[in-house]
């Protein structure tokens, strides 16, 4: 297939997206994105307007500035997380024949306030920072027999053979599944990622197939309760009434949808910059102290999700004419570049002092993992750096990447000496 | 030296925290448990810190009056 024709087709421009705020970008298939993800960006913040309207993929908004991405972010009634308004969304569902397969819902992330609240309160204990230091030991020990397993090789493809397993099995071990579950598990994750840009009915599908999975485990749990997240959710109440199996399950989609993809991309970025940045590995490893503020410095530079909204209602946003029913793309890559908040932005300095920055975005539907992500990331970072000596790119065999809502690394190929 | 902090709009990120739990208690659920306080001294730097980490912007250093 040629690269042009990858590209989606172009929809026409309605009439009050005016020149100066009109750019033609395709989130999913720009050449310069897939080639070098970050490079783009860059270019990106330098030379596109700070919010502009692109024709690709149907057409939407994308907001670059910071300044854009954290208003938006928090102004939740001009910028909606319902793709289908909630109502609506119910009313479609209540005409399905009452025989169908149940649809499991990713509930809080595509709820609005105040009812995303009810959702995502249970949560917020299960995931708070003192659950997750106390499982930190587990997660170094996984992350160090994943890793020794390639080590005397000399070299591996760090996306299937770490980034993607130690993720999986730390969400699994966390939630009380089975470890027989696992290639079941993987597979759906494998089927999830192929997929950029997926086609809804077999997205559907697999959520059905991730709540089928878990089902049994769910209902064990509820009977015989353990020290897992599981069983903890069971114990929450989700405004005041207790969980039911479809909270359940609901819940143990939304942490498959948020939780995995994510965590394996974040570490594909990361061992990117270490394995062309040998100076970097060898100040970390010389002071593995600093490697947790390097995760955070990583997380800005290397920023990669592209959370969706829907325009609620028609308003001026920063300048621009938005219609109601538009979407919009908090393009928080870009937002985490921008020279106004995060001086010579493209610098990878570990010392930087100054703003936080938004990977895990701001606002109501700020990352509930992101504890758990930067302890997995940081054991993953200590845990290579000091089983793996200097490792840099496999120059024959470089690395592959994808654009979408999670800009990723397909295939990241590592060499060492053995 | 105060700390203000508009508790209403903690995300409940806990990167305050993180800096430290001294200055920045957290509630069970992992949000903010304090809205103002003085701080005291000798730990001006870490409440500077604490509240240049928060992503919600929503802690406020009042510098006392020179
Ligand atoms: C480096 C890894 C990760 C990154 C960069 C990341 C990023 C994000 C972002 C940007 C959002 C906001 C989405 C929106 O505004 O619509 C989000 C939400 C969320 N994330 Fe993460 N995430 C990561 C890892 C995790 C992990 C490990 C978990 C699970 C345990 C998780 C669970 C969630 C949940 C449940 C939400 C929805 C919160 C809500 O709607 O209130 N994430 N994440
Ligand atoms: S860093 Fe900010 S948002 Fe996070 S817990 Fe502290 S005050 Fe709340």
């Amino acid at each position: 297939m040629t690269e042009a024709a990858t590209i989606s087709e172009a929809v026409s421009r309605p009439a009050h997206v005016t020149d100066a705020v009109f750019y033609d970008f395709d989130l999913f298939h720009d050449p310069g994105l897939v080639a070098d993800p970050h490079q783009r960006i860059i270019d990106l913040v330098e030379n596109a307007p700070p919010v502009f309207w692109t024709p690709r993929n149907g057409g939407h908004w994308m907001l670059i500035g910071h300044k854009a991405n954290f208003e938006a972010a928090r102004d939740f009634e001009a910028f909606s997380n319902e793709m289908v308004p909630h109502e609506q969304l119910q009313a479609i569902l209540a005409q399905m024949p009452p025989d169908a397969p149940r649809i499991p819902m990713a509930y809080p992330i595509n709820l609005d306030p105040p009812l995303h609240g009810k959702y995502r309160v249970p949560l917020q204990g299960v995931f708070s920072p003192r659950t997750i230091n106390a499982i930190k030991d587990s997660i170094r020990e996984l992350a160090g027999e994943i890793i020794d397993q390639v080590v005397p090789r000399g070299q591996c493809e760090f996306m299937a053979e770490i980034a993607e397993p130690l993720p999986v099995k730390v969400f699994l071990n966390m939630l009380g599944m089975p470890l027989d579950k696992l290639p079941e598990y993987r597979a759906l994750v494998k089927a999830h990622l192929s997929e950029i840009q997926p086609d809804p009915s077999k997205a559907m599908q697999r959520l059905q197939q991730v709540a089928a999975i878990m089902r049994d485990t769910l209902i064990e749990r509820r009977d015989n309760p353990q020290d897992d997240i599981i069983s903890m959710l069971w114990q929450v109440e989700i405004d005041g009434r207790p969980t039911t199996l479809e909270d359940l399950e609901n819940y143990g989609v939304l942490l498959f949808i948020a939780g995995l993809d994510t965590v394996m991309q974040g570490m594909g970025h990361g061992v990117r910059r270490l394995a062309e940045d040998a100076a970097l590995q060898e100040e970390l490893r010389a002071n593995p102290d600093l490697i947790s503020d390097a995760t955070e410095e990583i997380l800005r530079r290397y920023t990669f999700t592209v959370p969706p909204r829907r325009v609620a209602r028609d308003m001026e946003f920063q300048g621009v004419e938005m219609k109601e029913g538009e979407r919009a793309m908090l393009f928080l890559p870009a937002a985490d570049l921008d020279p106004v908040e995060y001086p010579e932005p493209d610098r990878l300095d570990i010392r930087r002092e100054g703003k936080a920055h938004i990977a895990f975005n701001a606002g109501p539907h700020r990352c509930l993992g992101s504890h758990l992500a930067r302890v997995e990331l940081n054991v993953l970072y200590e845990e290579l750096l000091a089983r793996v000596p200097s490792f840099r790119l496999d120059a024959a065999r470089p690395p592959r990447f994808h654009g979408g809502h999670v800009i990723g690394v397909e295939e990241l190929n590592l060499v060492w000496e053995s | 030296m105060k700390v203000r902090i508009d508790k209403s709009a903690c995300v409940g990120n806990a990167r305050c925290w993180a800096v430290s739990e001294e200055l920045f208690p957290l509630d069970d659920d992992g949000y903010i448990q304090v809205e103002e306080f003085d701080v005291p001294p000798g730990m001006e730097e870490l409440a500077r810190r604490g509240a240049r980490a928060c992503p919600e912007r929503v802690i406020e250093i009042v510098e006392d009056d020179a």
